[in-house]
């Protein structure tokens, strides 16, 4: 294994790149790098900026906390509902089984 | 704090608020229900919309049921295990067999009599029109389309 690391080392070090460089590959480089900073950094300030300024209005505000609301009062009906039909179906499974112990329990 | 923030902090508060709320008031019946004694009867005195004395009539029936099924489905079950060693023994008396197999299923009447009669018990504890809704659903339950004293057997058979 450590005669390969060397073998390698040796052979690295010989290796030369003989192929130009596109012409101002380094400028290019960067210039692409300083674009998607840009961009990114620009999307998540003027979303942020849009959404304070927004909730900064009293109407707005008003029907954003409305909506949250609705949102989790309907979520929380939805699961409630699927939760209570689940144990019921549970529960008329083991009254089953309590006067049939040997049931298996149909669906 | 600054007010924006603020009333993004309470919309969301707003939003975990209603979940949990409208959650615990929608699942509040059942979760009584699992909590009680016997969560099954519960189920039973809600869907079939009994009161509590009929309710605490339709208990009494059920926990007097409960040791009669078993005897009885100890009783396949032994008779069961007679039979097979009759059948598998060297010289098998065909008559012993027989007279066997007629106990069994005497037997295997006999449970599902005692099952039908406490069906028809706890209907009659309950209002007419929920005792016939009773009678068919547990009918369909327990005793239709599968031969249930038969079941008992074969698991007893099985744990044996």
């Amino acid at each position: 294994m450590k005669n390969n690391d060397i073998e390698l080392s040796a052979l690295l070090e010989e290796w030369r790149v003989t192929t130009p460089l596109p012409p101002r590959f380094n400028e290019q480089v960067w210039k692409r790098i300083e674009q998607v900073d840009v961009t990114s950094a620009s999307f998540v300030d003027t979303v942020r900026e849009w959404l304070f300024a927004a909730l900064a209005r009293p109407r707005f505000a008003l029907a954003y906390v409305t909506a949250l609301l609705v949102l989790g009062s309907s979520v929380g009906l939805l699961q409630a509902n699927r939760k209570a039909a689940h144990w019921e179906r549970e529960l008329q499974v083991r009254y089953v089984q309590s006067i049939d112990p040997y049931h298996k329990g149909r669906p | 704090m600054k007010r924006p923030t603020i009333v993004l902090l309470a919309g969301l508060l707003a939003a975990v608020a209603g979940y949990c709320g409208l959650f615990f008031h929608g699942t509040k019946e059942q979760r009584e229900m699992l909590r009680s004694a016997a969560p099954e009867l519960s189920w039973l005195k809600k869907e079939f919309d009994l009161g509590d004395a009929e309710f605490e009539q339709i208990a009494r029936l059920h926990e007097r049921y409960l040791p009669r099924c078993e005897e009885l489905c100890q009783r396949i079950a032994a008779k069961n295990v007679e039979l097979r060693q009759m059948v598998t023994s060297p010289n098998v008396d065909a008559k012993a067999v027989e007279l066997k197999l007629k106990e069994a299923g005497d037997l295997r009447v006999e449970c599902q009599r005692n099952m039908f009669n406490h069906f028809l018990e706890v209907s009659r504890q309950m209002p007419p029109e929920q005792g016939r809704r009773y009678l068919q659903w547990v009918h369909q339950q327990a005793l239709a389309d599968h031969d249930m004293a038969q079941r008992h057997a074969v698991h007893h058979m099985d744990s044996h």
